[in-house]
C-alpha cells in the first residue's frame, strides 16, 4: 500500500474540521438544540465592548488576510 | 417544577431565518434589494484590484470604516445575545475550534511547506476565480454586517 502523502492528511485535518462546524451549526438550528448557533456564541462574546470591539476586528482581519493580500 | 424537556423542545422554535423572517412592507423589501444589489457590485469590483494592492486595501477599509462606525454610531437594532450559553453544547464548538486553530499553528509552525501547508494557502488558489473571490467578499460584507446586528 502506498503511503498517505502528509499533504493530503493536512487537507484532511482541515476539512473534517470545517465539516464539523458546519455540523454543529445545522445540529445547532434544530429545535430545542442545547448547541448555540454560531451567531449566539458570537453575540455573547460580544456582550461586553471589548468582545464586539475584538469580534469585529478580527472580522476585519479575515477580509484584510484572503482578499487584501 | 420540572419540565419535560422534550416538550420543551418541541415548542422551541428553529433558528434558520425562514423560521424567524419578520414579514417587510415593499419600500423596505426594494431598499433591501437596492443594498443587496449595491453590494453584489462592491464586492464584484473589489475581487478585481490586485493583492497588495492600494485598491484591495481600501476595498476592505472602505466596509470596516463604515461598520465600524454604524456599530459605533448609529448600531441598528440589534438581536439579544444569549444570558447564558448550555456548557455541554458550547464546548462542542470549543473542541472544533482548538482543533481547528492546532492544525493551523503546526503548519504556521512548520512554514507552512508545501507537505503541510496552512489553511490560507489552501484557500488562497481557491479564491483565484473572480466569481469565487467576488462570492467570498459578498459574504464577508454580509457576516460583518450580521455582526453589527448582534
Amino acid at each position: 500500500m502506498p503511503p498517505i502523502p502528509t499533504r493530503a492528511i493536512t487537507i484532511a485535518g482541515f476539512a473534517l474540521a470545517v465539516a464539523a462546524m458546519i455540523v454543529l451549526e445545522i445540529l445547532a438550528r434544530r429545535p430545542g438544540s442545547r448547541i448555540p448557533t454560531v451567531g449566539q456564541w458570537l453575540g455573547y462574546l460580544m456582550r461586553p465592548k471589548i468582545g464586539r470591539v475584538l469580534v469585529l476586528a478580527g472580522w476585519w482581519w479575515l477580509g484584510w488576510h484572503y482578499f487584501a493580500r | 417544577m420540572a419540565t419535560d424537556p422534550a416538550q420543551a423542545r418541541r415548542g422551541h422554535p428553529g433558528r434558520w431565518p425562514w423560521q424567524v423572517a419578520r414579514p417587510r412592507r415593499p419600500v423596505q423589501l426594494a431598499l433591501l434589494v437596492l443594498i443587496c444589489a449595491g453590494l453584489v457590485v462592491y464586492a464584484w469590483v473589489d475581487a478585481g484590484t490586485a493583492p497588495f494592492s492600494g485598491g484591495a486595501l481600501v476595498g476592505v477599509l472602505i466596509p470596516g470604516a463604515l461598520l465600524g462606525a454604524i456599530a459605533w454610531g448609529r448600531p441598528p437594532e440589534r438581536i439579544p445575545p444569549p444570558d447564558e450559553l448550555d456548557l455541554l453544547g458550547t464546548s462542542y464548538w470549543m473542541i472544533c475550534l482548538a482543533a481547528f486553530f492546532e492544525w493551523e499553528a503546526s503548519a504556521w509552525r512548520d512554514n507552512s511547506w508545501p507537505w503541510h501547508p496552512s489553511f490560507t494557502n489552501l484557500i488562497d488558489p481557491l479564491l483565484a476565480p473572480h466569481l469565487i473571490k467576488s462570492a467570498a467578499i459578498l459574504v464577508w460584507l454580509l457576516a460583518g454586517w450580521a455582526l453589527v446586528r448582534r
